[in-house]
């Protein structure tokens, strides 16, 4: 099944990007190759244009919608500077302009090394002319660099930062892992997690009945389902792992999920939560009390569709074709020879 | 409603550090050699993080161009015109699509439209509450099935993504019956 979403992932993402690229292409959404009509103020007047020359830029609302075919506008004006470089005048906006599309994906492209839109100016005549009666402003063209092929750079882009989001996220893991797993071992040592089991045993059979009786998997689950109904996602993710790392140790394959490991999952996805997420406190302040009530009944109707579901689901024939548990015979306890429950995972 | 709010509040305040004080003072109590035994599970706790690794990055890289690449515009255009009958508002739908993916992309996606829409409004709430009773789906099953080398996730995807599309037509519903 994730093989079938994770490749219909990449490959639309591949024929969108495409699709679009060749749009802008054949729209020239980008004006490649023609040069922006701009009008620039120079504060300090005309005589003063050196190496280095603050301007103001205007461009004309009703211009830049003919010109690029947009409904967006330009703010009024926008701070830059007018440079002499050895290929000609480069006029670059400042960093932070609130610049409108297409302009702002020009930029991306056309830029310097701070990141601010720059063009090299074109059909502006030295010595500067003035413009009308203001003689402090003068006309200019803007010639950005050609943008092509913007999404599928940016798809490309996205693959490598999200690979290091991935790696990030994992290392930023490894603390409180560390801290909960060693946590955890001394429970185990001590018998607390079949302490746990004996307690939650009469609501955790029904929903996994393939594990035995005593097996500290249920007891693993508890904790994952209390830390996760108080809204400690950090202290659920290492519970939620050893639970499964628990459950493995009755799964006679190496690489196929169990039915109990996928209601753990689905119950998990479902995340019943009681105390809402730290994140969602930060962005909606005091309303959030107003929500918690709307979203205990959500969250508690979609924990028992995810139960359902899990159930349902795996009763499909081709559920049943991959159980690992399959070929057992019946009323025996699915355990490979020398696979202790104790034993630890690779 | 105040009372079980402070409650809940306090109980939550006190389930870690009762798990933190308290496994280790029951295993002293049972004679655990408490220490020593806390650092040798703490040494999984690395071997855990780098085999989720390779996980992560398969699951999360395909979100990530999937987004960039505009695809996702494109599936809320397809799907919009099916949600609207029922009830369910297209201001909402980038969330119900982003929440199963990423977690702090729909994050992102709720602060977005509480500058666009205003904190007060129906779809801010319908999006907070779609926020708070999901998880990120994709996350949860590249960690906790990455941490023990299971490649083939049978059923669990379709379950999770049936009790995702559940939760986010129940947000809708919920908030419209209380608020609406």
């Amino acid at each position: 099944m994730l093989n079938y979403i994770w490749a219909a992932l990449l490959i639309s993402a591949f024929v969108f990007a495409g699709v679009s690229d060749i749009g802008d292409l054949s729209r020239d959404t980008y004006r490649n190759g023609q040069p922006l009509p701009v009008v620039l103020e120079f504060p300090q007047g005309t005589a003063a244009i050196d190496g280095r020359t603050q301007v103001r830029i205007r461009i004309n609302a009703g211009v830049y919608q003919d010109f690029y075919g947009t409904d967006e506008s330009p703010a009024a004006s926008y701070d830059g500077v007018l440079l002499r470089t050895g290929e000609g005048m480069v006029l670059r906006f400042d960093a932070g302009a609130a610049l409108p599309e297409p302009l702002e994906t020009i930029r991306g492209v056309s830029r310097s090394n701070d990141d601010e839109l720059q063009g090299t100016v074109e059909g502006f005549l030295t010595p500067v002319l003035g413009l009308g009666d203001d003689p402090t402003a003068a006309e200019a063209t803007v010639q950005f660099e050609p943008v092509r092929f913007v999404k599928m750079t940016a798809i490309g882009a996205a693959a490598l930062d999200f690979a290091e989001t991935a790696a990030g996220i994992a290392i930023g893991l490894i603390g409180v892992l560390a801290l909960f797993l060693g946590v955890m071992k001394i429970a185990e040592e001590a018998g607390i997690i079949y302490a746990i089991v004996r307690v939650v045993r009469p609501v955790l059979r029904p929903l996994f009945p393939d594990v035995p009786d005593d097996h500290p998997a249920l007891g693993m689950i508890a904790l994952n389902l209390t830390a996760n109904v108080f809204g400690l996602g950090n202290a659920a993710t290492p519970f939620g792992i050893k639970a499964m790392e628990e459950l493995q140790k009755l799964n006679p394959s190496e690489d196929t999920a169990t039915n109990p490991m996928v209601m753990l999952l689905a119950v998990n996805t479902a995340s019943v939560q009681l105390v809402p997420p730290v994140l969602l406190l930060a962005l909606l302040g005091l309303q959030i009390n107003r929500l918690i009530f709307a979203i205990i009944i959500t969250t508690g109707l979609s924990l028992l569709v995810a139960i359902i579901a899990a159930r349902l689901y795996g009763k499909l024939p081709g559920s049943r074709a991959s159980d690992p548990n399959r070929k057992r015979p019946f009323g025996e306890q699915p355990r490979e020879a020398g696979r202790d429950s104790r034993r630890g995972e690779g | 409603m105040e009372l079980a709010r402070e409650l809940i509040g306090l109980f939550s305040a006190f389930v870690i550090p009762v798990i933190l004080v308290g496994f280790p003072l029951y295993g002293l109590y049972k004679r655990v050699p408490v220490y020593e035994t806390f650092v040798e599970g703490a040494k999984e706790g690395f071997g855990v993080a780098v085999r989720i690794i390779p996980y992560l990055v398969a699951i999360l890289f395909a979100i990530g161009m999937f987004r960039a690449s505009g695809a996702m515009d494109a599936l809320i255009a397809l799907l919009n015109p099916v949600l609207e009958p029922i009830g369910f508002p297209a201001e909402v739908l980038p969330m119900a699509i982003i929440r199963p993916l990423t977690g702090s992309g729909s994050a992102g996606l709720v602060a977005d439209m509480v500058a666009r829409y205003g904190e007060d409004s129906l779809f801010v709430k319908m999006a907070a509450v779609m926020f708070g009773s999901t998880e990120t789906t994709f996350y949860v099953v590249a960690v906790y099935f990455g941490a023990v080398n299971i490649k083939r996730t049978r059923h669990a995807i379709p379950a999770g993504l049936t009790a995702d599309i559940a939760a986010m037509l129940f947000a809708v519903w919920v908030v419209r019956l209380l608020f609406g």
